[in-house]
């Protein structure tokens, strides 16, 4: 299917929490600070309804994504009060693919686990936790994965601060 | 076939007669372990000699790449990827020009595409030889390790001719790659194809018939396909279980659609399915790369990198003589920017799926850059694998995974 067609079955199935899609648009001329944007299309998900919108993307039938391939997040700027959770789904069966964006408010930054629908997101997981700070709702094991256990700060935000130094190591 | 003995150890199992048996230990493998490849460590908790937890931690390598890509830019990350699975630096390139390449909307030549794929393939055997060699120099297998990098060297002789560096290459652009594959490099890669088949063979005729080889990779580290879609295993990893799933062939990219190979797959999704899994793709990336070779031969002259000057560099020539161009140079190297969007592109390392995830804001400094790094979903399944096994299994199973911490890490 392609993205079209996987949401519209999305509609269709009255997947939980499924707000919007994103489809890349050329600039309009007339206008010069309109853009366009370019790249994949993607769909929106309420974070309230994170954790079932996703079990419907891996139990539906036409769906059928066997596979979370990526969860990542994105701080857009610095001023601004979502973060973006992205996964990255793909069905081995239909060799389709779909990109899901959340816009999580930065304050409290709070979502549902996907431990549960898909066993692969605990170790995504872990590493958007320490590098942004969000926390995952009811995640098996929410410690540091890539950052030593005592690293203050989360370093991919936007708004992260280097260390002079850590533990007498000068950073500098 | 000759009648093998398999020793089946079942998850779980503990030997009751065991004096240590019901006293747990922990012990310690790595971060400095010959076996395991780079920094890993493993946490494992001993019943006597059966691992009843296994505890990965990563992370001892960590060089915080994505954060250096907001601050250095598209362009100067290109060097970055080499660095991340370092025993496959051109496969890295390809990787994320391909994700630069899809937002900004560039499409790659012919003949560059098709160099693509030829250096793709020749990184594929050079990351295969790695994992033959390592994982059988940790079964006791010494030589196996010499004959497979001597096959290695011979590549790192071809990327020197070409690229100048043995390793770390950086040889790929936005748009195609550096330069051109010239004719005596075409001979020398086609030198090294015609040997190879046979000492791949070679090298099979050394371990498929091996007793000990045998006894330590069959049965041991067994994951179902179910359990291995589950924790998102992909290429060799995935197919060794039985799931024929390979991008090269289900969603195809640089025109793979085009070239005929065949995709191995395994039984039951032990070390030796992976082993035997990535044997074969050794010979198939060989024929691939044969015929990605043929087509160069028979396209001699095409562009190989894009004529656009929005993200491509000019011909240094053509930079000192025509003013245009030294503005196009000047404005490509300060500010290239990107249009403003998101995209996700992803290739068939010889690890599984290696993706980049890109965010741009219109400007010259990168919002996101977040790898999808295959050997960290690998590292993530050891505990799943090890399970219940003995320890001596651990250094089988670490092996077949192949993963490469620099890309685990970041």
């Amino acid at each position: 299917m392609d993205f079209q067609g996987i949401y519209d079955r999305l509609r269709a199935a009255k997947a939980p929490g499924l707000l919007d899609c994103d489809l890349p648009r050329a600039g309009d001329p007339a206008d010069k600070k309109d853009q366009g944007r370019a790249g994949d299309a993607f769909v929106l998900v309420d974070p309230a309804h994170w954790a079932d919108f996703f079990r419907t993307c891996k139990q539906d039938e036409r769906l059928g994504f066997e596979q979370l391939i990526d969860l990542s997040a994105t701080d857009p700027a610095k001023d601004d009060e979502n973060f973006w959770v992205n996964v990255q789904l793909l069905s081995l069966k239909h060799k389709h693919r779909l990109a899901v964006k959340a816009l999580l408010p930065k304050d409290p930054g709070r979502i549902a686990t996907l431990a549960r629908v898909y066993r692969a997101a605990q170790w995504h997981e872990r590493e958007c936790a320490e590098m942004f700070g969000i926390t995952f709702e009811g995640h098996p094991d929410p410690r540091n994965i890539l950052l030593p256990d005592d690293w203050a700060g989360s370093p991919l935000r936007k708004d992260y601060e280097f260390p002079k130094e850590y533990h007498g190591i000068s950073c500098e | 076939m000759t009648e093998t003995r398999v020793f089946e150890y079942t998850r779980g199992q503990v030997d009751e007669d065991d004096p240590l048996h019901g006293e747990v230990m922990r012990v310690n493998m790595g971060p400095q372990h010959p076996a395991t490849h780079g920094v890993l460590r493993l946490v494992v908790d001993l019943d006597g000699e059966t691992m009843c937890k296994v505890d990965p931690d990563v992370g001892y390598l960590h060089r915080g790449k994505e954060k250096t890509c907001e601050s250095l830019g598209w362009r100067k990350f290109f060097v970055h990827t080499d660095r991340l699975d370092y025993v496959q630096p051109l496969t890295n390139n390809i990787a994320y020009a391909m994700s630069l390449e899809k937002l900004a909307g560039l499409e790659v030549p012919e003949r560059g595409q098709t160099i693509r794929v030829l250096l793709m393939e020749l990184n594929r055997i050079m990351a295969h030889l790695i994992y033959i060699g390592t994982s059988s120099i940790d079964l006791g297998a010494v030589g196996i390790f010499f004959y497979a990098f001597v096959q290695r060297e011979q590549l790192y002789d071809i990327l020197d001719a070409y690229t100048g560096h043995r390793m770390n290459n950086t040889y790929v652009r936005m748009g195609g790659v550096y330069a051109d594959i010239d004719e005596d490099v075409a001979k020398q890669i086609e030198a090294f194809l015609d040997q190879f088949p046979a000492k791949v063979d070679e090298l099979a005729n050394l371990l498929e018939r091996n007793r000990i080889f045998y006894d330590r990779t069959r049965g041991v580290g067994t994951i179902s396909a179910a359990d291995a879609l589950a924790m998102s295993l992909s290429g060799p990893n995935l197919r060794g279980s039985g799931v024929e799933f390979d991008l090269r062939k289900q969603q195809p990219y640089c025109g793979y659609e085009s070239y005929y190979f065949d995709v191995p797959v395994g039984t039951v999704g032990d070390c030796y399915d992976r082993y035997l899994v990535r044997m074969e793709e050794m010979r198939q990336s060989c024929r691939i790369a044969q015929q990605a070779l043929q087509r160069l031969k028979e396209n001699r002259g095409g562009d190989f990198i894009a004529r656009d000057r929005h993200y491509v560099l000019p011909p240094k020539a053509d930079v000192h003589t025509s003013m245009e161009e030294l503005i196009h140079q000047f404005k490509i190297v300060t500010d290239m920017r990107l249009p403003k969007g998101e995209a996700y592109s992803a290739v068939e390392s010889s690890k599984g799926e290696l993706g980049f995830y890109i965010v741009s804001d219109g400007t010259s400094d990168p919002v996101r850059c977040h790898v999808r790094a295959p050997g960290l979903v690998n590292v993530q399944a050891i505990p799943m694998l090890a399970e219940g096994r003995l320890l001596s299994d651990m250094v089988a199973i670490i092996g077949s995974l192949d993963f490469v911490m620099g890309e685990v890490d970041r």
